[in-house]
């Protein structure tokens, strides 16, 4: 049973943290991406998503703690089994495509030109003589993950892939991801704010902030394992459970509740995906609005 | 990967041929126009080899042709001191800096390049254009400074500043120093525009120091005259120092005490014999020349050379270090 559970976690993290300097960008992560899995990185700005995405990939070195891919442990430089699409998306400008996706081949070891032209052609396809510096964003992204997935990774790492997308080209640039995943099975963990649109394609979840895993699992799980309770203002506050959250109008006090069971006198209904993990975010801001005016009351 | 980077600096590629193959034939053109003009000038004797003419050939150094041409000379020897600068600022400097600068060069990290041979290959394509593109200039500009013979800038010996900079191994050290402290400096900050200042103050910086103590890297001869007043025939080696010597072969320390003594306030009016006479009187029996010999020139370009080598190693590791660092 055991070894079974080994071989489906196809990314391993364990107590991994990372420092810049005296700043800490990650402490104690300990998660695992099953195989075949899609899983939404989320977080607020700063919470470590990009840190963590070039940790897995190779990019850079954990401070502590072990990365395995497909049970070979990451270190220092990028794992065969791993494409990285980073922020910044960045490519030669001055290439045109045909002559960037020539770059790509000469710098993988393992490269699918058939693959990478693929993905080129995939939705309006992208013309393969313009230079990459006059590509509209939408077709950036394309040739990037062109780029990425021409290495045929069995592990996809995508930081914020639908930031500056305009709505179609999203919805397009996640076909090109759910295409791979169907066909291929590949593993994808991918970062983004936009939550509406990562229901739809993520069954895991892996919430970050502040440098740890606050939640870190199934879609479907996660869900159950929460309950939103809604009650008159002053009732007395759950037993069992954790609260994740609490929210006050004049008449009536909203909490979200891991785990536990609901006291008399509370109506009950699960979360969806988006309405839980703003919970989360807003308790992670009153969390450090709390710690800074305690700072400030301190200091003054 | 090598075609990669040959892509990516095309552009600068192309400007260098460009530019070595006009500065080329610019330089051959100036070669024969001058030869021309000399010999219309009826100084076509004094083209030859500056051993053969003995370093002297009557010519009148204030003549309008001679002028024009030392004028133009001089300023090909500036272009050449310019080059190995111009090669670090210009090619070294942005190599890292600017792939940095637009996050390119996690393009290549991304995929399943290593940081060393990236770095490596981007410095090699780079560098050996950029090395054969100064190697060609020293060979032309060199054959034409070699072309005015005695009458050119050689009639000093080549250990003039302007000669012996372009002359030898120099030019090529000169250049790896620039490139490698170029390509450290981007690596390092990250920054274009800083990495180029950098380049070019350092280099400055480093090449007058190194230049400042120039004489100490070679093995100095003393040369004793038994006729102290014997003009010495250029040898083309590098004086240093000169002076006299006393009955016991000591170096003569009160020497301007003597010459005020024996020439007077008014040189034009001493006699040249009584002068001597007088020198003679006050001790002097030999004159000293504290020199590097003409065949120690391949030594010295050589020690000054591996200065520059040992410093351009040291910045070769600093960008390694700088590429590989993980932030």
């Amino acid at each position: 049973m055991d070894a079974t559970r080994l071989n489906a976690d196809l990314v391993r993290v364990q107590g991994v943290a990372k420092r810049f300097g005296r700043t800490t960008a990650l402490s104690d992560c300990t998660f695992t991406l099953p195989r075949g899995s899609v899983t939404a990185l989320v977080g607020p700005n700063g919470a470590g998503k990009s840190t963590l995405l070039s940790l897995i990939a190779g990019l850079a070195k954990p401070t502590r703690g072990e990365i395995t891919v497909n049970g070979t442990p990451v270190r220092g430089r990028m794992h065969p089994d791993v494409s990285l699409l980073t922020q910044r998306r960045p490519l030669y400008d001055h290439f045109t495509v045909r002559e960037m996706m020539r770059a790509g081949g000469a710098i993988n070891e393992r490269w699918s030109a058939e693959r990478a032209d693929e993905v080129l052609g995939l939705l309006g396809g992208v013309d393969r003589d313009a230079k990459v510096g006059t590509l509209s964003t939408g077709a950036r992204t394309q040739v990037s993950i062109a780029l990425a997935l021409g290495r045929l990774p069995e592990v996809l790492l995508l930081d914020e892939p639908l930031s500056d997308l305009d709505p179609l080209a999203r919805d397009e640039t996640l076909r090109i991801v759910m295409t791979e995943v169907a066909e291929r099975g590949t593993t994808v963990l991918l970062s983004s704010h936009l939550l509406t649109d990562l229901g739809d394609v993520c069954d895991n979840l892996l919430l970050l902030d502040e440098g740890r895993v606050q939640v870190a699992g199934e879609i479907e799980d996660i869900l159950t394992d929460h309950q939103v309770l809604v009650g008159p203002a002053g009732a007395a506050p759950p037993a069992d459970g954790t609260v994740v959250d609490t929210s006050h109008t004049v008449r009536q006090t909203t909490v979200l509740l891991r785990g536990g069971t609901a006291p008399e006198g509370w109506q009950t209904e699960h979360p969806d995906l988006e309405s839980l993990v703003m919970s989360y975010l807003r308790a992670s801001r009153t969390r450090r609005a709390a710690t800074k005016n305690g700072r400030r009351a301190v200091s003054g | 990967m090598i075609w990669i980077v040959w892509r990516q600096q095309r552009t600068l590629f192309i400007t260098l041929a460009v530019g070595l193959v006009l500065g080329v034939a610019g330089v051959l053109a100036l070669r024969a126009m001058m030869t021309a003009d000399f010999t219309g000038a009826g100084l076509g004797g004094c083209l030859r080899d500056v051993a053969q003419s003995g370093g002297v050939c009557g010519a009148d150094p204030n003549g309008a042709v001679q002028v024009t041409w030392t004028a133009r000379m001089r300023n090909g020897q500036l272009l050449m001191l310019a080059l190995p600068a111009l090669v670090g600022v210009f090619i070294g400097a942005p190599l890292y800096a600017r792939e940095f600068e637009q996050g390119t060069h996690a393009l290549a990290f991304t995929q399943s390049v290593s940081r060393t041979r990236w770095m490596a290959t981007k410095f090699l394509v780079t560098a050996v254009p950029a090395f054969a593109a100064v190697l060609v200039m020293q060979l032309a500009v060199g054959s034409w400074i070699e072309a005015a013979g005695s009458i050119g800038p050689l009639q000093n010996g080549r250990f003039v500043q302007a000669v012996f900079d372009n002359d030898g191994v120099s030019p090529a050290a000169y250049t790896l120093f620039a490139f490698t402290l170029g390509t450290f400096a981007g690596a390092l900050f990250r920054r274009t525009l800083l990495g180029m200042t950098l380049t070019l103050g350092v280099f400055v910086v480093v090449r007058s120091l190194v230049f400042s103590f120039r004489e100490s890297l070679g093995a100095t001869k003393r040369v004793v005259s038994d006729d102290p007043f014997a003009k010495s025939a250029p040898d083309g080696a590098w004086e240093l120092n000169g002076g006299y010597l006393n009955a016991k072969g000591e170096v003569i320390t009160n020497r301007l005490e003597i010459s005020g003594k024996c020439i007077g306030n008014d040189p034009t009016q001493a006699d040249p014999q009584a002068i001597e006479k007088c020198f003679r009187e006050n001790g002097v029996v030999k004159s000293f020349r504290d020199v590097i010999p003409a065949d120690a020139l391949g030594s010295l370009h050589l020690a000054e050379a591996s200065i520059f080598l040992a410093l351009s190693v040291l910045f070769v590791a600093g960008t390694v270090w700088a590429v590989r660092r993980q932030t």
